[in-house]
């Protein structure tokens, strides 16, 4: 259970926040063409600013081993969430939208609000849905401590006043608590009997 | 979404989800606002209007959000599901009142919200200069509210009063028109 990074995309279809906390492996961009990622990333591959792609023939840029900056992820990640929702639209009327796709190697969740704000989250595969996380994401930490907060500007070109403390802080321990619980979990059942207390421990696995 | 149901929404939400403060703080507060106003303007009512039109607009461009996050509502499938919304969960959750939803022209994008009671205007009598009775629209804010708030989803509507009681007319009555539905931004191109 592992969650590899999480972005806000606003209404016009600017990044305004990207936090990324596992360092993505190069097996998250398998070598194989099986995976979604492949394709939009040979799409954009002559304007993205990597660095090492001078190493790298151009035929199958994820071949290079390089890895692409995080705005460049950013991009393709909207790329892929924005044309899936159009996709899901036309398909099944507009009050329909995806909630997460899955590929080989990652699963990405995904949660837009009336005013469009879109949140995406990127976990392994065996993650289960996490919609209702992002929603609390908005809820209870974006409108908190950004919508309501009277110093970040309403609108957050270039994600300005979305990064700020609160929402750091609060992001970060959101996430880490969304971890796996621990593989026992403790069930406390009391019985008082006789004016003295029992306690006795039901340990489930 | 029906009226019944909105309205369940709103009482719901107003009764769990709500911090309340005293209704004659806010009042007093937002008469001091307007009072301010007209000094600033030195008795300029159209400016004034105006001005409170414009904060009413800032606020309502946040103030969707927080409705969005408390309600958990979505989007609406037409204008009249909207204008029900806006009344019985809208002015419920944030000042405890629902207008009334009436005149609706026949093409559906154009109604009119009848308040009752205006938490805002009470105590409140327009200076008697002879001209705020006929240019000071005293609860403009809200229009601008309405204003902001909409655009965030979507809608362009064209809000202002058509009558007050402070004016002495019948009815304290905002006019709502639905200018056009505003489309999804695209991304940029990649050239």
């Amino acid at each position: 259970m592992t969650i590899y990074s999480f972005y806000i995309f606003d209404r016009h279809c600017e990044c305004i926040y990207v936090k990324q906390w596992h360092q993505r492996d190069r097996s998250f961009r398998p070598t194989s063409s099986a995976s979604t990622v492949d394709s939009p990333v040979t799409l954009s591959s002559d304007q993205r600013s990597s660095t090492s792609s001078k190493l790298q023939n151009d035929v199958h840029p994820t071949g290079r081993g390089g890895r692409l900056s995080v705005q460049d992820d950013a991009k393709l990640v909207f790329g892929v969430v924005f044309s899936l929702r159009n996709m899901v639209r036309k398909l099944s009327g507009p009050d329909d939208s995806f909630i997460s796709y899955r590929t080989g190697s990652y699963k990405l969740h995904y949660y837009e609000t009336a005013t469009n704000l879109k949140f995406v989250l990127l976990t392994d595969v065996k993650m289960n849905n996490l919609k209702v996380v992002l929603h609390q994401i908005y809820v209870n930490l974006y409108v908190e401590f950004v919508t309501k907060n009277p110093l970040s500007p309403i609108e957050h070109p270039g994600g300005e006043g979305v990064a700020v403390e609160l929402f750091e802080m609060g992001l970060d321990s959101f996430i880490v608590n969304l971890r796996p619980h621990p593989p026992l979990r403790r069930i406390q059942t009391n019985l008082v009997l006789n004016r003295e207390q029992y306690r006795i421990d039901i340990k489930v696995s | 979404m029906s009226a019944t149901k909105a309205a369940r929404v709103g009482e719901d939400v107003w009764k769990t989800r709500i911090d309340k403060v005293n209704a004659e703080l806010v009042t007093l507060t937002y008469g001091s606002i307007v009072a301010q106003l007209c000094r600033d303007f030195e008795g300029d009512y159209l400016e004034v209007n105006k001005q409170l039109e414009k904060m009413g607009y800032n606020i309502g461009l946040r103030l969707i959000e927080d409705f969005l996050a408390k309600t958990n509502m979505g989007k609406c499938a037409n204008f009249r599901e909207t204008a029900e919304t806006i009344a019985k969960v809208g002015f419920k959750v944030f000042l405890n009142i629902t207008p009334t939803v009436t005149n609706w022209t026949t093409d559906n994008k154009q109604f009119s919200l009848i308040f009752e009671e205006n938490p805002l205007a009470d105590f409140v009598e327009l200076p008697d200069d002879g001209r705020a009775q006929n240019e000071l629209w005293y609860s403009n804010m809200l229009c601008g509210v309405l204003r902001g708030a909409l655009e965030m989803v979507q809608m362009q509507v064209d809000a202002h009063f058509v009558g007050d009681i402070l004016r002495g007319n019948e009815v304290t009555e905002m006019r709502v028109t639905l200018v056009r539905i505003i489309d999804d931004e695209l991304p940029p191109g990649e050239d």
